[in-house]
């Protein structure tokens, strides 16, 4: 996908940032990123994908809008019994003409995933299923007041290999739009340039981030995806 | 901790939904932090921005989409917030934060957020809020590299106390020139107010007399620590004896 005028005029402070420039942006528009979770913890997430200008983004979460939802950023009070996927994606596709919002359909193959998962169990299966069909991926873990994000790109240490060994622990709070911001952040830059991106942990610890290096654990299967 | 220290950082004990903050500027960093606070259930918020919506904010500034462009940022923050929260207050202010309002304005809250995006704002925010003995979160962004601190009455620093005073004019790349990392304002906003809700629920900041800075690209982050600087004008007294 090539960069036209209202494109560049739109992008204009990303395209001269080192790492995105004119390629990155149109890596970025030529993404199709699956997005497990749409709750009010993942939307400012989504949102910066949409503002980012990715090109396809499809929203997997069969839940209604819940009473913690409302009042979240696209959550007014009315939307409340509605289905997120619905209205995450009429809510934000009003953002961008150059980003297209859809409910994920199983057949679908991404060229990347981003996990807000809300339940340890499922970003282990989501994870697993990005690391199965061979595109990087993005993990959010709340755990109330902080939480982490782990990055998977290709032939990097697997999330479970980076996962917290308790998993995901208490409910996200303030501090969630954080993380969702940062996990949509280490998506934008490992599309971009993907040749520079680094399997990582970020935790975040009462406001305070901290990285480290993920290592591929013992005996574990993504061990066989450096071989592909 | 001693409860005559707590209590430095206290800032009373009411729920949010009777607590107000200020936020200066409601473009990238201010509008996470205002999302943010309004879904957190601060009673009431005061927005200030005198600019219009421009297609080259649309990468960053979450309150606002295409077809916002033309249209005056603080009625259409405004807007967005009220329909999210009927029941919150929501102030919108299409003036610059200057030295005619700023004490004012400042007195009238219970935390300032700073998310403007031009030095000699954000000076003028430290130095009232320094002041008016009111907590204020500080917060920059450039290119990959997001910086926050907190300021709040006490032996930790001030922005002047670390900077002295802004850079002359076109010492720094603007935002036009550098760039700026859309996630990363949001990830910096969202931060911000998480900071100042701390602050409302009488904790102690994250970045209270600490200087965090973080490189999105490295991930990097570290943490200064700003001490009161003798002859700070803004702080005015002697530092302590340490």
């Amino acid at each position: 996908m090539t960069l036209d005028p209202e494109r560049i005029e739109r992008y204009a402070r990303q395209l001269v940032i080192p790492g995105i420039g004119r390629e990155g942006q149109e890596r970025l528009g030529a993404a199709r990123v699956r997005v497990v979770g749409g709750s009010s913890a993942a939307v400012p997430g989504i949102l910066y994908l949409t503002l980012a200008g990715i090109g396809a983004i499809w929203i997997d979460d069969p839940e209604p809008v819940g009473p913690a939802d409302s009042g979240h950023w696209i959550f007014p009070p009315h939307t409340v019994g509605e289905p997120r996927e619905r209205v995450v994606v009429e809510a934000l596709q009003a953002r961008s003409r150059f980003v297209l919002l859809e409910p994920h359909r199983p057949e679908a193959v991404p060229t990347a995933t981003v996990v807000f998962a809300s339940s340890a169990a499922q970003a282990v299966a989501a994870a697993e299923r990005a690391r199965r069909e061979k595109v990087p991926h993005v993990v959010v873990e709340w755990d109330g007041e902080g939480g982490s994000v782990v990055t998977v790109p290709l032939r990097a240490p697997c999330y479970a290999c980076g996962r917290s060994i308790g998993g995901a622990g208490r409910p996200p709070s303030a501090s969630a739009s954080a993380l969702s911001a940062l996990a949509a952040e280490e998506l934008i830059l490992l599309l971009a340039d993907p040749a520079a991106a680094r399997g990582r942990r970020i935790d975040l610890t009462r406001g305070v981030p901290s990285v480290r290096a993920t290592a591929r654990l013992a005996g574990c299967a993504c061990a066989a995806d450096i071989e592909r | 901790m001693p409860a005559r220290r707590r209590a430095r950082y206290w800032v009373g004990q009411m729920p949010l939904s009777q607590k107000s903050a200020l936020v200066i500027g409601a473009g990238g960093l201010g509008g996470p932090a205002l999302y943010t606070l309004a879904a957190a259930g601060v009673g009431r918020l005061v927005l200030m921005d005198a600019d219009a919506v421009e297609t080259s904010n649309l990468n960053r500034q979450p309150l606002f989409g295409e077809a916002d462009v033309g249209a005056r940022k603080a009625a259409v923050a405004a807007a967005r917030l009220r329909a999210l929260r009927p029941d919150a207050r929501i102030e919108p202010l299409d003036e610059r934060f200057a030295a005619a309002n700023a004490a004012a304005l400042v007195r009238g809250v219970d935390v300032v957020i700073d998310g403007s995006d031009d030095f000699a704002t954000k000076f003028l925010a430290n130095d009232v809020a320094v002041a008016a003995r009111k907590p204020l979160v500080h917060g920059g962004i450039l290119r990959t590299t997001a910086q926050l601190l907190t300021v709040v009455p006490g032996p930790a620093g001030c922005l002047r106390c670390l900077f002295e005073d802004p850079p002359p004019p076109d010492a720094m790349p603007s935002n036009a020139d550098a760039g700026v990392l859309g996630a990363l304002a949001g990830f910096a906003g969202a931060l911000m107010a998480a900071e100042a809700l701390r602050l409302l629920a009488g904790e102690r900041g994250a970045y209270v007399g600490r200087l965090l800075t973080f490189e999105a690209r490295t991930a990097r982050a570290r943490l200064v620590m700003i001490r009161r600087r003798e002859g700070c004008p803004a702080c005015r007294t002697p530092a302590p004896v340490a």
